[in-house]
């Protein structure tokens, strides 16, 4: 539904999005991630058809935007797009039914359709009692949903939401995200924000950019996941060479890269999870070189090795880490790499999500 | 209506709307109905003069000068501020479709503008004792219409450029001086080579003109040309802007 090939946008000596390329299926919805500045904002507004990008094609409902052989159409392709603008961009003056005139016409909707359309959208963002009061006396979370209502009253299969519920309160942006869950049931919808843990419980697909480019791409449980940490609970060492003993047998089973620290005691009152008098919990980030696969699985390999070394334990479980720790810490690795070329390079986007295998990258 | 009209009245008609939706509409058509009001009754409504409404059409078109560009600063400069470009620029008319709404929907609310002068030539033929020629008469509005269409198309070139209503009307404002300046008093310091160039640039001599009631057809194929030539690059600005 929309391509991106080999996009690129500069402002000046700005390199705002580099190298861009991905793909959209009809009927998905995914989130685009990043941190402020990281380009969602030049990359939605090419794929709108509001920026010309300076090299690379992109096509939206088969119509081609920008660059490639053919002669490219934008007005044919937006007539399939809804894009509702960062902070819902409105003519103050305007009262949210006369605002979706407007826009039906723009979209040259004859007459009877107009009024249907306008009664679905208004009914569609429960905007109804608001329909004849003034755009500028309205509240943020209502003029966000006329701004949405006036992204679907063409009923387009595309749908560009850029930061959908900046700024709203807690209870608006839960009626506006149920509202774009139930949006998304049969469209395309692209939905650019920074609030990840929106697009964790909405969006089946997940595109991180950072720097200007796509540092990865695939489900929200698979993206930038490393091998899980593994937290265990077993008896306090008595001396250093216990100690030493004990850390041997763990990097010898996960990997001489293994991270291995103890879990800090929490603050919270009646923590279930803390450690009993005597034993201590560790967490232990396995080496990313030794990602799991059918032959290993890090949770045995360890219960074997303090087995082996006869110390004995109490619990063992294994944490993913949460979407945003994993975002942020590909984000952080892109920044590492970009000032320092020589380290581990960032992540590249995997080439099918579905592939993934949550392997370090 | 065929689609392509469609949007393209929209955006006239949300032009004209948003203009008198607010007061600012409504008290510029109110100073101009009143200053041509004052002009009409101290130099056309003279006993035994001429029933003439040249002397109304004259200075009307000077006004023009202030009120013009007063119209045409927020034609884009106000939707660059608000980001309402953005949603605007993203729906399925092109660059053309919105330079040509806009100028529409300016031009209706000079027109707009102009009808409570109509009352004027209706008084001057209750006091004149001859019948007034209708033809002079809309000679002279058309040669307004002309001239507004010339002034509305350099301040919505000059908008297409900033996000300041300020600087958009007062940089068309100068323009407009600036060609009056040069094709009046300051003609006599040019070269005479030049003379002629500046006398065809003189907007207030086509003015004159169409306030005589003479209806040439090179004064309207100047102001049509030189409107459509100023919204050729107020479409190449926006095109460029796209491509930023």
């Amino acid at each position: 539904m929309i391509t991106v090939k080999h996009a690129s946008k500069s402002f000046g000596k700005t390199r705002a999005v580099r190298d861009l390329s991905f793909e959209l299926q009809p009927g998905q919805m995914t989130g685009l991630l990043g941190p402020n500045g990281a380009g969602k904002t030049t990359t939605i507004r090419m794929i709108a058809g509001y920026l010309a990008p300076d090299a690379g094609t992109i096509t939206l409902a088969g119509h081609p935007v920008a660059g490639g052989n053919s002669p490219t159409d934008p007005v044919a392709a937006r007539r399939n797009l809804g894009y509702l603008p960062e902070s819902a961009p409105l003519y103050t003056e305007l009262r949210p039914a006369q605002y979706l005139d407007y826009r039906a016409k723009l979209f040259a909707l004859p007459r009877r359709e107009r009024r249907a359309a306008i009664a679905r959208v208004l009914d569609q963002c429960r905007l109804t009692d608001m329909a004849h009061k003034r755009i500028g006396t309205l509240s943020k979370g209502y003029r966000q949903r006329v701004g949405l209502a006036a992204a679907l009253v063409h009923n387009p299969p595309v749908l560009i939401l850029d930061e959908p519920t900046n700024g709203l309160d807690p209870a608006q942006m839960r009626t506006t995200r149920a509202l774009i869950a139930e949006l998304a049931a049969d469209r395309t919808v692209l939905l650019c924000t920074h609030v990840i843990p929106e697009v964790e419980r909405a969006c089946a697909r997940v595109l991180v950019i950072a720097g200007g480019r796509l540092v990865a791409d695939g489900p929200p449980a698979e993206v930038g996941r490393r091998s899980d940490t593994i937290q265990i609970e077993c008896r306090d060492t008595e001396s250093a060479d216990d100690e030493r003993l004990l850390r041997d047998a763990i990097t010898h089973a996960l990997g001489a890269g293994s991270i291995i620290a103890p879990v800090p005691k929490s603050t919270a009152p009646n923590r279930s999870d803390e450690a009993a008098p005597g034993w201590v919990r560790l967490a232990i980030t396995p080496d990313p070189a030794r990602a799991p696969t059918p032959d290993h699985d890090p949770q045995a390999a360890l219960a074997r090795a303090l087995a082996g070394i006869g110390r004995p334990i109490r619990h063992l479980a294994s944490t993913a880490a949460p979407l945003e720790e994993r975002v942020v810490d590909l984000i952080e690795r892109t920044a590492h790499h970009e000032s320092d070329p020589g380290t581990e390079p960032a992540p590249g986007p995997a080439p099918d999500p579905g592939e993934q295998d949550g392997s370090a990258p | 209506m065929k689609p392509p009209l469609r949007p393209l009245l929209a955006i006239a008609g949300r032009e004209v709307g948003s203009i008198f939706r607010t007061p600012v509409g409504w008290i510029v058509t109110a100073l101009y109905a009143l200053l041509t009001a004052v002009l009409f009754t101290l130099q056309t409504i003279d006993p035994g003069g001429p029933a003439t409404l040249r002397y109304f059409f004259t200075p009307a078109a000077w006004l023009l000068m202030i009120v013009a560009p007063a119209l045409s600063m927020r034609l884009f400069s106000e939707e660059y501020k608000a980001g309402t470009i953005e949603p605007l620029a993203t729906a399925p008319v092109g660059p053309a479709l919105i330079v040509c709404g806009k100028f529409l929907g300016a031009l209706a609310s000079v027109a707009a503008m102009l009808i409570p002068t109509l009352a004027y030539p209706i008084v001057l033929a209750f006091l004149a004792d001859a019948p007034l020629d209708a033809g002079a008469i809309a000679s002279g509005y058309l040669g307004l219409i002309l001239i507004a269409m010339l002034y509305l198309a350099v301040g919505l070139l000059v908008s297409t450029t900033t996000d300041s209503q300020v600087l958009a009307f007062l940089v068309t404002l100068i323009a407009l001086v600036l060609v009056m300046v040069a094709a009046g008093p300051a003609a006599r310091f040019a070269p005479a080579w030049l003379l002629p160039v500046l006398a065809e640039l003189s907007i207030q001599n086509r003015a004159a003109v169409f306030a005589a009631g003479v209806l040439e057809s090179r004064h309207a194929v100047f102001f049509c040309a030189s409107s459509g030539a100023l919204l050729a690059c107020a479409y190449a600005s926006l095109t460029v802007r796209e491509g930023r």
